[in-house]
């Protein structure tokens, strides 16, 4: 389908908004949690008017993934009357929600993760707000020194993830190209014309996401597939040591990340005959993740902790979905108490396996010599 | 700076230690730093930046780093409160570490800062600190700068919830904890936090609940701070390291503060100093367990 | 019906094992769900007491019987309670999950069981499925080790077994581990299995039990004779969804709970030692 373009001012994105509400969805933006403006901080939160949109920036500190996964969830309810057991659970119906402002980096995310929730087993709960969902993504103008999309194979504009895609026009920031992607977003357009006009004026468009590409490719320049081939190999490596040596192991990273999704599952009894069976998040960097009723932990170190984390995101999930399972954005290293920093690992796993590479085929052409 | 990698560069190449743990450039500010050879050494850094308490990696909960060998740890003098902890608590022996103290005019709230402290941008520990020499080191290096900046942004965030209704409170601190993802990042950065397993992950029976909800936040934070009463080094660690921005040091700070009001105490830089809750005296006003 | 929801089991019968292994007899409560019911030998389930939490066990009892059966030692919060429960209480199933013993694959052929401990379990499964389909199978034989006659499970089984003409039991204790009267072997399964010596020509062999024992019996199963893609083991990691979701059971690129619990020997090969 080639995007339907069209133009979205800053009135029309206020109209639109309203009008979301007023047909009864909720709509999600990032909005300024604090009102310091040196230490500016962002949140996805419901809004009712688009005033406190902050396109801008900051990148919130969660990603989207709180409102598909939230940090926890009720997976079923039940109640012991004498000895009879009965389950509830919950109804299914999610609210119809739109994301007004993805960062495109979290709007990858999405679809990225769709593939473990929903390969042979479906995950109700996550494809439930998955179509009741439609995200409206604005190209990202925001970069520092942890970004690096580009460097997953994503950009700054990516459309992956997005029904609708949003592109500043000009250094306001607040009139938009409107690139329409997919029957969801189409559908939201339709539903919504009189907010959107045509034909679009186009303005500065193509030189800002061009600018936001050359920053945001400056920061990281690796090859995954190299990177996942030595992964591959070198299970056993002293570079893991020396790089978990200050990782707390308190698993921040994988809180703030848009692509972890592992969870545990509990019960909490409420009171002595009924109870919620909940979902929570959880992370591999816990020691206790896999640490087995015997006492017996297949991942006895943060090194080894750590490296699942690496491994997951560029081998395993690569492997087994063929995704990267991360978008880039950076908020491991935002995040990290210790300054652990994601994108200096790929950089010392890059040269770790160029230079393999490089050994190999000395070792292959060496014999001929 | 020179004096410090100096020291560190001897102490590893006659063998007194296998790692210097200090601070270094990091892609985000000032870093730890894990040197382990004396070539290593003219990475190491300190100043306003080193925010960070590395006496964190000397707990027995990071028995993989006491495997790679002997540390030296570089500590301020608000570090040493929590060695002070690790020692007087058994959880770590003397012999086990080299410290080697810096003389500290100060730090930032936050180790990507830059140009001079100011009001603004200086930790809340440091101001009226009276520990910018640390005692009991090793080794200590560096000249005494001037003092830092005092900021009250601290203290009079408190004295605001405490002029607050506990139904204001309530929901002050609801807010606030909304955001707990239970990440425990807050736990895991804690020097102070020594549990092999935490109270709040026991699950036979289950005393805090896991989730990331309310309930669970409150019941965790609480625990929290009641645990380190008395024992807290206030190095603000647990409010930096949160990834949802809940200003944990304002719980902390409260509490160092009640335990002080009551039993005139603070912790320092001693190990030998006994802390109120380890300690038992005739004098003690006991009112509330009457 | 959701993922996560589990069907209503009733304890309809509870045999304690040893001190501290009990077997727990199930039938699902739901006459439709029950009907419909399927698994295969060496798939598992997530079994819950509402409350304390879900747990991870293989199905135990042959899929030629209409009951679920689960053997489990008292290791932590969810087990402790699954021990208080009694015959006639609710608890909670999902499966079954995971992959199975290709079992049809083996028909024709010679099956040698080895097993140490609570290893039994996975293995006793596939054992009553084998005996209830006797004649479509070659030559049984089963090698069981426990550390001692205190902590051989399913013991009237094994009497059963020792009794019938068409498969071979050898059971052992480690030495030390005898009774006065304990009538069969002192051993390690590794030395109980080289003399046994089941002829690998045409054969299987599925091996269950700790990591120590799996490690030096591999060897001899080489030594006779046995291609390690028909030597099968099945897998235990924390797990918690069993769905291939929740990550916890990742070895490398693995899923256990989905590519798993059952492995050939190969393939255990081929993965990271994180397991």
């Amino acid at each position: 389908m080639k995007p339907e373009k069209l133009y979205l001012t800053e009135a029309g994105l206020a109209k639109l908004t309203h009008d979301l509400r007023e047909a009864g969805a909720r709509v999600i933006a990032p909005v300024l949690a604090t009102e310091s403006s040196s230490n500016p901080v962002a949140d996805y939160r419901e809004i009712e008017d688009a005033g406190r949109i902050a396109l801008g920036g900051p990148l919130p500190r969660l990603s989207l993934k709180e409102f598909f996964l939230p940090p926890t969830e009720a997976l079923l309810s039940w109640r012991q009357v004498k000895g009879d057991i009965s389950l509830d659970q919950p109804s299914g119906d999610y609210p119809r929600t739109v994301v007004v402002g993805a960062f495109p980096c979290d709007a990858a995310a999405l679809p990225v993760l769709d593939k473990v929730m929903g390969w042979d087993y479906r995950d109700d709960p996550w494809f439930g707000r998955r179509k009741a969902t439609t995200i409206i993504s604005r190209a990202c103008a925001v970069k520092d020194s942890s970004c690096f999309c580009p460097a997953v194979g994503l950009s700054p504009d990516s459309l992956k993830g997005a029904d609708i895609l949003l592109v500043p026009v000009d250094d306001s920031g607040n009139n938009h190209l409107v690139e329409v992607l997919t029957p969801a977003g189409e559908e939201l357009v339709e539903a919504h014309r009189d907010v959107f006009e045509s034909p679009p004026d186009e303005g500065k468009a193509d030189e800002l996401r061009k600018a936001a590409l050359d920053r945001a490719s400056e920061n990281l320049d690796i090859e995954p597939g190299a990177i996942k081939s030595w992964l591959e190999s070198n299970f056993e490596h002293d570079v893991w040591a020396d790089i978990a040596d200050r990782c707390h192991g308190c698993g921040a990273c994988a809180s703030v990340c848009p692509t972890c999704h592992c969870f545990d599952i509990i019960d909490e009894p409420e009171g002595i005959d009924r109870g919620t069976r909940r979902r929570n998040w959880d992370t591999c960097q816990a020691s206790l993740f896999t640490l087995h009723g015997s006492g017996h932990n297949p991942r006895p170190e943060q090194s080894a902790r750590y490296r699942q984390r690496v491994m997951h995101k560029f081998a395993i999930y690569p492997k087994r979905f063929e995704e990267i399972l991360c978008t880039g954005c950076g908020r491991c290293s935002r995040a990290c108490a210790a300054g652990m920093d994601l994108p200096e690992v790929l950089r010392t796993l890059d040269q770790l396996a160029s230079s393999s590479e490089k050994q190999t085929e000395a070792s292959s052409t060496g014999g001929v010599g | 700076m020179r004096e410090l990698q100096e020291l560190s560069s001897k102490l590893l190449s006659e063998g007194d230690v296998s790692v210097v743990i200090g601070y270094e450039e990091g892609p985000r500010g000032v870093r730890p730093a894990f040197i382990r050879t004396p070539e290593e050494t003219n990475r190491l850094v300190f100043d306003h930046r080193a925010v960070q308490n590395l006496a964190v990696y000397l707990s027995p909960r990071r028995a993989h780093l006491r495997k790679r060998g002997r540390p030296a740890v570089v500590i301020k003098g608000c570090d040493a409160r929590a060695v002070a902890g690790l020692l007087r608590e058994s959880q770590i022996s003397r012999d086990d570490v080299v410290l080697i103290g810096v003389r500290c005019g100060g730090v930032y709230r936050d180790p990507e800062s830059n140009g001079p402290l100011s009001e603004e941008n200086v930790a809340d520990r440091c101001t009226g600190c009276d520990l910018r020499e640390p005692g009991h080191v090793d080794h200590l290096v560096g000249e005494l700068p001037s003092e830092p900046p005092a900021t009250d942004r601290r203290k009079s965030r408190i004295a605001g919830i405490e002029a607050m209704s506990p139904e204001e409170r309530f929901d002050f601190w609801s807010s606030e904890l909304e955001r707990c993802i239970r990440c425990h990042a807050c736990r895991e950065v804690c020097p102070m936090c020594v549990c092999e397993r935490c109270v709040c992950e026991k699950t036979d029976p289950s005393w805090v609940e896991s989730s990331p909800h309310l309930r669970g936040a409150l019941a965790w934070q609480i625990t929290h701070a009641l645990h380190l009463a008395g024992r807290c080094s206030d190095c603000g660690e647990c409010e930096r390291a949160c990834p949802a921005g809940i200003p944990l040091s304002l719980i902390k700070g409260k509490v160092n503060q009640v335990v002080e009001d009551r039993f005139d105490y603070r912790a320092g830089d001693d190990p030998d100093v006994p802390s109120p809750l380890g300690d038992f005296r005739l004098e003690d006003d006991q009112e509330f367990i009457k | 019906m959701s993922l996560y929801r589990p069907h209503l089991v009733r304890i309809v019968d509870l045999i304690d094992e040893t001190e501290d292994t009990r077997t727990l007899r199930l039938e699902l409560t739901d006459p439709e769900v029950a009907g419909s019911f399927e698994f295969k030998a060496g798939q598992f389930g997530e079994y819950s007491v509402f409350g304390s939490g879900e747990c991870t066990f293989c199905i135990a009892s042959s899929p030629t019987r209409d009951y679920i059966e689960c053997t489990f030692k008292k290791v932590g919060k969810v087990t402790a309670a699954m021990r208080d429960l009694q015959v006639g209480d609710t608890m909670g199933f999902r499966g079954p999950y995971g992959n199975r013993f290709p079992l049809d694959e083996m028909e024709g052929k010679n099956i040698v069981f080895i097993a140490g401990g609570i290893g039994l379990a996975p293995v006793r499964c596939v054992i009553w499925n084998t005996l209830d389909l006797r004649e479509k199978f070659e030559d049984l034989t089963i090698v069981y080790g426990a550390r001692s006659v205190g902590d051989l499970v399913y013991k009237r089984e094994l009497d059963e077994w020792e009794e019938r003409p068409d498969v071979k039991l050898w059971q052992a204790v480690d030495p030390g581990g005898e009774t006065p009267d304990w009538k069969g072997e002192v051993g390690f399964v590794p030395a109980i299995l080289e003399k046994a010596a089941p002829k690998a020509e045409n054969s299987y062999a599925i091996i269950c039990g700790p990591p120590i024992m799996i490690k030096f019996t591999l060897p001899v199963l080489e030594k006779l004779g046995f291609p390690k893609d028909r030597v099968y083991t099945t897998l235990e990691n924390r797990m918690k969804c069993g769905l291939g979701k929740c990550g916890r059971c990742n070895i490398g690129h693995v899923y256990v709970c989905k590519d798993g619990p059952v492995f050939t020997a190969t393939e255990i090969e081929a993965l990271p030692p994180e397991f």
